[in-house]
């Protein structure tokens, strides 16, 4: 039982983008048109003048707080200190959107700072589940669950991973946060079909969409796609982006640019895009009932 | 087939260790080295980390070679991998580990430089708290007093050095101006790092008032930190340290401590 829902349906569709520190002073003293922001949840759980900025940016736009620590995979269990940090965030913030990723980072008492990647199996599924619901009960939320970008697959998974990501959602009632650019970085290194893995996801789940940049590296004669966040969103992605938005509404979008970080109208040249993609692939009309 | 908790410490072992044997033979290959995927988190996590070491401790990077630091920071994520996903936090055991390391002992004063920079990122990262006035102590008899323990603000930090290590801090920030000459043989330094509003202030006491403030901070009671101060000035004056340290707006809590045996709790 989900202590409180948040129906992310319920908030008006927009394209957000994400808040790096170098943007904030551009971003309050112009203020661009953007329908919301994202920050990363694990930047601003620590003192200092970081949750002071996010409270200025609370008083313009709509938050949604984006985990990249809460280890949801971990077979140890979720850092009971961290889900305190995070709920008081939460709180200060009052964020319309909270979502975290499926993946784990922490074993040992060691954090490894990467979404490292789970075998797909029934006890990896008991696990994540598990993890799940005592983050939502925590915090009081319907957590956004991210696919991750993967670079290898397990031998002994046996379970697709949009079928993981659709029994979490179901045994959980988490919702989901679909990454295109993950999609077609996963499914270009594991030799998988992006187009079925976006059909086999519960579309009534997904409540954000994520789109990015990635780069290419060679390995050899084998190129593996890097989820680098570092440039603008490539064509593929765009295309897979228009079939999501068909498949699953308008919903909020992200645009998220991380490395290499762009001068902020550039990369509201990219949210903008993604703005005037949403109208021409979407029936508003089914999307709104 | 391992389990899930197996598999993950097998994959820590690989990212920090070069034993990648056994978490390798669990990665399907699809065409390319399972070492080549491995290697994509590797390169991430220690990148990520070796970032924000530099991002943490800019004078020690110009102190030392580029090649070094990426070595050194590479051997520390290695054996000190982050506690949690806080990385503001991470990096506090940096300065010991440089300390220890071979070759760090020729640069004698680059572990104090490394924990000065500590303390100032400490100090950044501080939660916000409110000083107290001093008059909280009013109704405190003075024997009483003597039994206080202070809470100080958390962004307050103390570190002393054989070695000038203001100058040399100073002298190596990136936007310094190069080559300033620092007499090694200039004398020690006992410093106090806190931060007011945004700003990062490091100030440097005197030996007495900063093993006053140190042990104050290191939760003694006000009767011990004075014995501490008493041992390098016999003039020390409680009376008049004590409301220094709350005009500095470093007290955010009066404790009282644990009675002396015998003796009945104040009620």
């Amino acid at each position: 039982m989900i202590p409180k829902a948040q129906d992310a349906r319920a908030i008006p569709a927009a394209i957000g983008i994400g808040m790096r520190t170098l943007h904030f002073d551009e971003i309050i003293a112009t203020r661009p048109a953007i329908g919301w922001l994202e920050v990363h949840a694990e930047n601003y759980l620590g003192g200092g003048p970081a949750p002071l900025r996010l409270d200025t940016i609370r008083q313009e736009y709509p938050l949604s707080l984006h985990g990249v620590g809460l280890s949801l995979g971990s077979a140890e269990g979720l850092a009971d200190d961290h889900l305190r940090r995070l709920r008081t965030l939460i709180a200060r913030t009052e964020p319309f959107l909270v979502s975290e990723h499926l993946s784990w980072s922490i074993t040992g008492d060691a954090y490894l700072n990467d979404l490292l990647p789970l075998p797909y199996t029934e006890e990896s599924l008991d696990i994540v589940v598990a993890n799940v619901a005592k983050a939502q009960a925590a915090l009081g939320r319907r957590l956004l669950v991210e696919n991750p970008a993967s670079y290898l697959r397990y031998r002994h998974s046996t379970i697709p991973e949009p079928d993981f990501l659709g029994e979490l959602v179901r045994r959980s009632g988490c919702g989901l946060l679909c990454d295109v650019n993950n999609i077609f970085v996963t499914c270009g290194n594991l030799d998988l079909n992006a187009e079925a893995y976006l059909e086999a996801l519960p579309a009534a789940a997904v409540g954000e969409i994520h789109i990015a940049g990635h780069s290419r590296v060679m390995r050899g004669s084998q190129s593996l796609v890097i989820d680098d966040h570092g440039s603008p969103v490539a064509p593929p992605v765009w295309d897979l982006y228009c079939r999501a938005l068909k498949r699953f509404g308008l919903v909020p979008s992200l645009v998220e640019w991380d490395n290499n970080l762009p001068p902020l109208t550039q990369l509201l040249d990219e949210a903008w895009k993604a703005e005037r993609a949403a109208p021409a692939t979407v029936d508003c009309d089914a999307c709104a009932a | 087939m391992l389990a899930l908790h197996e598999v993950q410490t097998e994959f820590r072992r690989a990212i920090l260790t070069v034993d990648t044997d056994t978490f390798c033979a669990l990665i399907a290959a699809d065409g390319l080295a399972p070492e080549e995927r491995l290697g994509v988190y590797r390169n991430n996590i220690v990148a990520s980390l070796t970032a924000v070491l530099r991002e943490t401790f800019p004078p020690v990077c110009r102190l030392v070679e580029e090649q070094f630091f990426a070595y050194a920071a590479h051997e520390f994520i290695c054996r000190h991998p982050p506690e949690c996903a806080v990385l503001a936090e991470y990096g506090g055991r940096f300065p010991d580990f440089l300390a220890a390391s071979a070759p760090c002992r020729e640069l004698v004063y680059l572990a104090d430089v490394a924990r000065l920079e500590g303390l100032m990122k400490v100090a950044a990262n501080a939660a916000h708290a409110d000083p107290i006035a001093a008059m909280t102590l009013g109704d405190v008899a003075a024997e009483d007093a003597q039994r206080l323990t202070l809470q100080l603000h958390p962004s307050f930090g103390f570190v002393a050095s054989r070695w000038p290590i203001d100058r040399i801090w100073r002298a190596n920030r990136p936007e310094a101006a190069a080559e300033a000459t620092i007499d090694l043989a200039a004398g020690g330094v006992w410093l106090e790092v806190s931060r007011a509003d945004a700003n990062i202030v490091m100030r440097s006491l005197d030996c007495t008032t900063f093993a006053f403030r140190s042990a104050v901070q290191r939760g003694e009671t006000l009767e011990r930190a004075t014995e501490a101060a008493l041992v390098t000035d016999p003039a020390f004056d409680l009376c008049r340290a004590l409301p220094a340290l709350f005009l500095d707006g470093a007290v955010i809590a009066v404790n009282s401590a644990q009675p002396h045996a015998g003796r009945e709790p104040r009620q």
